[in-house]
C-alpha cells in the first residue's frame, strides 16, 4: 500500500510535470505561430522548369530578397512548359495561385493584364529595389501595355542554327548565307549520306515549325507588311491577304523535302535536339536556351549562324527572332508590395548575373556581365550577335490572337503533312482571322 | 423493427428513414459541391460568352455556342471520332476480353493465374505512363515498332503512326485497347465462372463442344455481363481524354480530337470558356443517356 502510495505521489508529480511541459509548448507554440503569422509574408513564384541551375538561382533570389524584406519568403514551384500556360491561366483565376508568375511578353502577358489578373507595376518602378533602378526604359517596355508596366522582363530568348564545324569543313560545306544556299546545304549533306537527317525537326507538339514559319514570314513578307495582319488590324478585304504569306508556306515545303526527316509531326523536339548533341544531325534550327542543352549532352564544339535571308524577300535578314520573357504579379496578391520587390529583385545587378552565369539566359540587366566569367562561346555569340540586330521579331504563337495561332499551329501541320497546300493553308489562316477580327 | 418518431407537427419519420437520410448526407454534400454545383453552372456558362481572362465579363448570346457547335466541323470530326473509339474498342476490349476470358475459363489448364495477371498487369498502370511508353515504342525514328518492321523488311508510314492523319486514330485505339482488355477479360471471366459445368455437360451430350458450345452456351449465359462491360466502355470511351491528350494533343490536324480534348483546347487554349461549356453539356447528355442504359443494364444483370 505504502509503495503504491508513493508511485501515486509519485505520478502525481510526473502528470503535473508532463502537464506544465504541454502547456510550456502550447504557449511556444501559439506564441510562435502567432509571431510568424504576424511577419512572414509567403510570396508563391511560378517558373519554368527544366532549367539548369535554377535551384541556386533561386537560393540567392531568397537571400537578395531578404536583404531589403527579411520577412519575405519565396516559395518557388516549377512547372512543364505546355502544362504550364493552362495551369497559370487556371491559377490566377482561382484563389490559390501565385504572387509572382513567369510569362512570356506578348499577347500571352498582355491578355492578362487586360483582363485585370496581372497587377500594374508602374508604381514599383522606383521604389527602393524597384525594377526601375535595374533595367533599361527600352526593357521596361517590354511588359508595357497601354503604357502601364504588367511585367518586369528579365531576359530573352532568341533562336539559331547550330551546326557541327567538324562535319561542315570534313565535307567542305560552308555555313549558308541565304535560303537556297540552306536548301544546297541540305542536298549536300544528303548526297554525302542519304541517311543523315541534315536538319531534324520535331514538330510534334506543333510550336517547332512555328518558329521557322515566323522567321520565314519576317524574311519574305517583312515587318512592316506583316504588322497589321498580325495585329488584325488590317481592312478585311486585305487581312492576309498578301502572296508572300503563300510564298513563306512554300519554303517550309521546300525545307520539308530537302533537310527535314521523314515524318516531322510524329517526332518529338527533344529528340531531334539529342540528334544534333549526338551529331547525328550536322545542323539545327535551336533557341538560346539549346547550347547548354548540348553541353549537358556533351557537344560543346558546334557553332551559329543566323537565319538566311530570303532572296527577293522583305528582309536583308538583320532582323532576328527574340521573345522577352519575364515575372508578372498576380493582380489578387495580398502582399502587391513584397511580390514587385521579389519581381523587380529577380532583375538586380547581382541576380542578373547570376541568371547569365547559372542559367546561361540573355539577361535584361547587364551591369555586371563584364564580371562574368567562363562565359561559354555561345553565350558571347548570342550577346554580341542580338546587339549587332537591325530589329526583333516575336514567335507567331506568342504575338498572335490566339484563335490565329492556334490556326497557324495547325496550318504548320497539315503542310508539313501535304494535306494541305500552302495557299490552302492561308486561306484557312485568313477565314479564322476575319472571324477573330469580327469578335474583336 | 421500425421505431416511430413523431415531431410536434404530427410528422413521423421512421428511425430507418432518420439513418439512411444521415447517411446519405455526405455523399450528398460531396456530390453537390462536386458535380452538382459544377454541372449547373456548365448549363448555365453555356448560354454565355467568356474567356479564361475574362472571367467577370459575362455576355449573354443565348443559343449561339450551341449552334456554332452546330456548324462546327471539328466539333463533329470529334464527335465521330468518339464514336469510332467506342465501336473499335467494343470490339478490341470487350470482344477480345471475352475470347481471353473464355480461353482462361476453360481453354487452359495451367498458369491461369500467370496469365490473368500479365494481361491485367496494364490496367494498374496509370494512363499518362502508358501513353507515354507507347509514345516511345511509337515514335518514326527510335520506336521499336519502326525497327522490327524494317528488320523484317515491311514500309513504315512515311509521316510516322502517330502523324499520318489517316491512321492515328487507329493508333490511339490499340494504346487503349492494350490497357483495357484486362479489366474486361476479369470482368467476363466473373460471368463465366458463375456459368454451371453442368450445363457444359448436358450440351457436350447434345454435340455442343468448343466454338459451339461457346457460341451457344456462354454467350447468351453470360449476356447480361456483357452489356455491363459494353457499356462501361462505351462511356469510358466518350470520356476519353489522357490516350489522345498525351500521344497526340489531338493532332496532327484535329484528326484525332475527341470530345474530352476539343473541349480543353476550346477552354483554355482558345479560351472560348462558353463555348467549351455548350460542348460539355452536349456530353453531359451523352453520358447521360448512356448512363441510364447501364444503369438498366446492370440492374437486370
Amino acid at each position: 500500500m505504502l509503495t503504491s502510495y508513493y508511485l501515486n505521489k509519485e505520478e502525481c508529480k510526473m502528470k503535473q510535470y508532463f502537464s506544465r511541459l504541454w502547456t510550456g509548448l502550447l504557449i511556444t507554440f501559439f506564441s510562435f505561430s502567432f509571431i510568424s503569422s504576424s511577419y512572414a509574408i509567403d510570396i508563391k513564384l511560378w517558373d519554368l522548369s527544366g532549367r539548369q541551375g535554377q535551384d541556386e538561382f533561386y537560393e540567392l533570389l531568397q537571400k537578395e530578397v531578404k536583404k531589403y524584406n527579411p520577412d519575405i519568403n519565396v516559395i518557388v514551384t516549377e512547372w512543364e512548359n505546355e502544362a504550364y500556360k493552362t495551369q497559370i491561366q487556371l491559377a490566377l483565376n482561382g484563389n490559390d495561385g501565385p504572387d509572382v508568375f513567369f510569362n512570356w511578353f506578348g499577347e500571352d502577358s498582355a491578355r492578362l493584364a487586360r483582363a485585370g489578373l496581372a497587377l500594374d507595376l508602374t508604381p514599383y518602378a522606383d521604389m527602393e529595389g524597384g525594377y526601375g533602378n535595374f533595367i533599361s526604359k527600352g526593357w521596361q517596355d517590354a511588359g508595357a501595355v497601354d503604357g502601364k508596366i504588367y511585367g518586369v522582363a528579365n531576359k530573352a530568348v532568341s533562336k539559331y542554327f547550330y551546326y557541327d564545324p567538324a562535319f561542315f569543313d570534313q565535307h567542305n560545306l560552308s555555313v549558308p548565307t541565304t535560303f537556297g544556299e540552306l536548301i544546297d546545304t541540305c542536298k549536300s549533306i544528303k548526297a554525302i549520306d542519304p541517311s543523315i537527317v541534315p536538319w531534324p525537326m520535331g514538330n510534334s507538339e506543333r510550336w517547332k515549325l512555328n518558329h521557322v514559319i515566323t522567321m520565314l514570314n519576317q524574311r519574305v513578307v517583312g515587318a512592316e507588311n506583316t504588322k497589321a495582319d498580325y495585329a488584325l488590324t488590317a481592312p478585311d478585304d486585305e487581312l492576309f491577304t498578301n502572296p508572300k504569306y503563300v510564298e513563306a508556306w512554300e519554303k517550309v515545303v521546300e525545307l520539308n523535302e530537302n533537310c527535314f526527316n521523314d515524318a516531322p509531326n510524329a517526332t518529338n523536339p527533344e529528340l531531334t535536339r539529342s540528334m544534333f548533341a549526338a551529331q547525328i544531325s550536322p545542323m539545327m534550327y535551336c533557341g538560346t536556351w539549346c547550347g547548354g542543352i548540348f553541353a549537358s549532352e556533351g557537344f560543346t564544339d558546334f557553332k551559329m549562324f543566323r537565319f538566311p535571308r530570303v532572296e527577293g524577300g522583305a528582309d536583308d535578314g538583320t532582323v532576328g527572332f527574340l521573345v522577352a520573357e519575364g515575372l508578372q504579379v498576380s493582380a489578387k496578391t495580398k502582399h502587391p508590395e513584397a511580390a514587385a520587390l521579389v519581381a523587380s529583385i529577380n532583375v538586380s545587378d547581382i541576380m542578373a548575373l547570376a541568371d547569365a552565369e547559372l542559367r546561361g539566359s540573355l539577361i535584361s540587366n547587364a551591369a555586371l556581365i563584364d564580371q562574368m566569367e567562363d562565359a561559354p562561346h555561345w553565350f558571347t555569340f548570342y550577346v554580341n550577335d542580338i546587339a549587332d540586330k537591325s530589329g526583333h521579331v516575336n514567335v507567331l504563337d506568342v504575338l498572335l490572337e490566339a484563335n490565329v495561332s492556334n490556326a497557324y499551329l495547325d496550318m504548320g501541320t497539315e503542310v508539313l503533312n501535304g494535306t494541305k497546300s500552302p495557299q490552302e493553308a492561308m486561306d484557312f489562316i485568313r477565314k479564322v482571322a476575319l472571324e477573330a477580327k469580327a469578335a474583336m | 423493427m421500425n421505431k416511430t418518431q413523431t415531431n410536434s407537427t404530427g410528422f413521423s419519420l421512421s428511425s430507418d428513414r432518420v439513418s439512411v437520410i444521415i447517411l446519405l448526407i455526405p455523399a450528398l454534400i460531396f456530390c453537390t459541391i462536386f458535380i452538382f454545383i459544377p454541372a449547373f453552372w456548365a448549363i448555365v456558362g453555356s448560354f454565355y460568352s467568356y474567356g479564361m481572362t475574362s472571367l467577370n465579363d459575362w455576355k449573354w448570346v443565348g443559343f449561339d455556342n450551341y449552334i456554332k457547335a452546330s456548324q462546327d466541323e471539328f466539333f463533329w470530326i470529334a464527335l465521330k471520332n468518339n464514336f469510332i473509339i467506342v465501336f473499335a474498342s467494343i470490339v478490341l476490349q470487350v470482344g477480345v476480353g471475352t475470347i481471353l476470358a473464355a480461353i482462361l475459363d476453360r481453354g487452359i489448364k495451367y498458369g491461369k493465374v500467370i496469365f490473368r495477371t500479365i494481361i491485367f498487369t496494364p490496367m494498374v498502370i496509370s494512363s499518362v505512363a502508358v501513353s507515354i511508353i507507347w509514345l516511345i515504342i511509337y515514335d518514326p525514328n527510335v520506336g521499336i515498332l519502326n525497327s522490327i518492321l524494317k528488320a523484317i523488311g515491311l514500309p513504315t508510314p512515311s509521316m510516322g503512326w502517330l502523324g499520318d492523319p489517316d491512321i492515328s486514330i487507329w493508333m490511339i485505339m490499340i494504346v487503349a485497347g492494350w490497357q483495357n482488355t484486362g479489366f474486361m477479360m476479369v470482368l467476363i471471366l466473373a460471368g463465366l465462372q458463375g456459368v454451371s459445368k453442368e450445363v457444359y455437360d448436358a450440351a457436350e451430350i447434345d454435340g455442343a463442344t468448343g466454338v459451339k458450345a461457346f457460341w451457344y452456351i456462354t454467350l447468351p449465359m453470360i449476356r447480361n455481363i456483357l452489356i455491363v462491360a459494353i457499356l462501361i466502355t462505351t462511356i469510358g470511351a466518350f470520356k476519353v481524354f489522357e490516350f489522345v491528350y498525351v500521344l497526340t494533343q489531338g493532332g496532327p490536324s484535329n484528326a484525332t480530337q475527341v470530345l474530352g480534348t476539343y473541349i480543353y483546347l476550346q477552354a483554355f487554349n482558345l479560351l472560348h470558356m462558353g463555348y467549351a461549356n455548350a460542348l460539355s453539356v452536349v456530353l453531359l447528355i451523352i453520358a447521360l443517356i448512356l448512363g441510364w442504359f447501364q444503369l438498366k443494364a446492370s440492374r437486370r444483370a
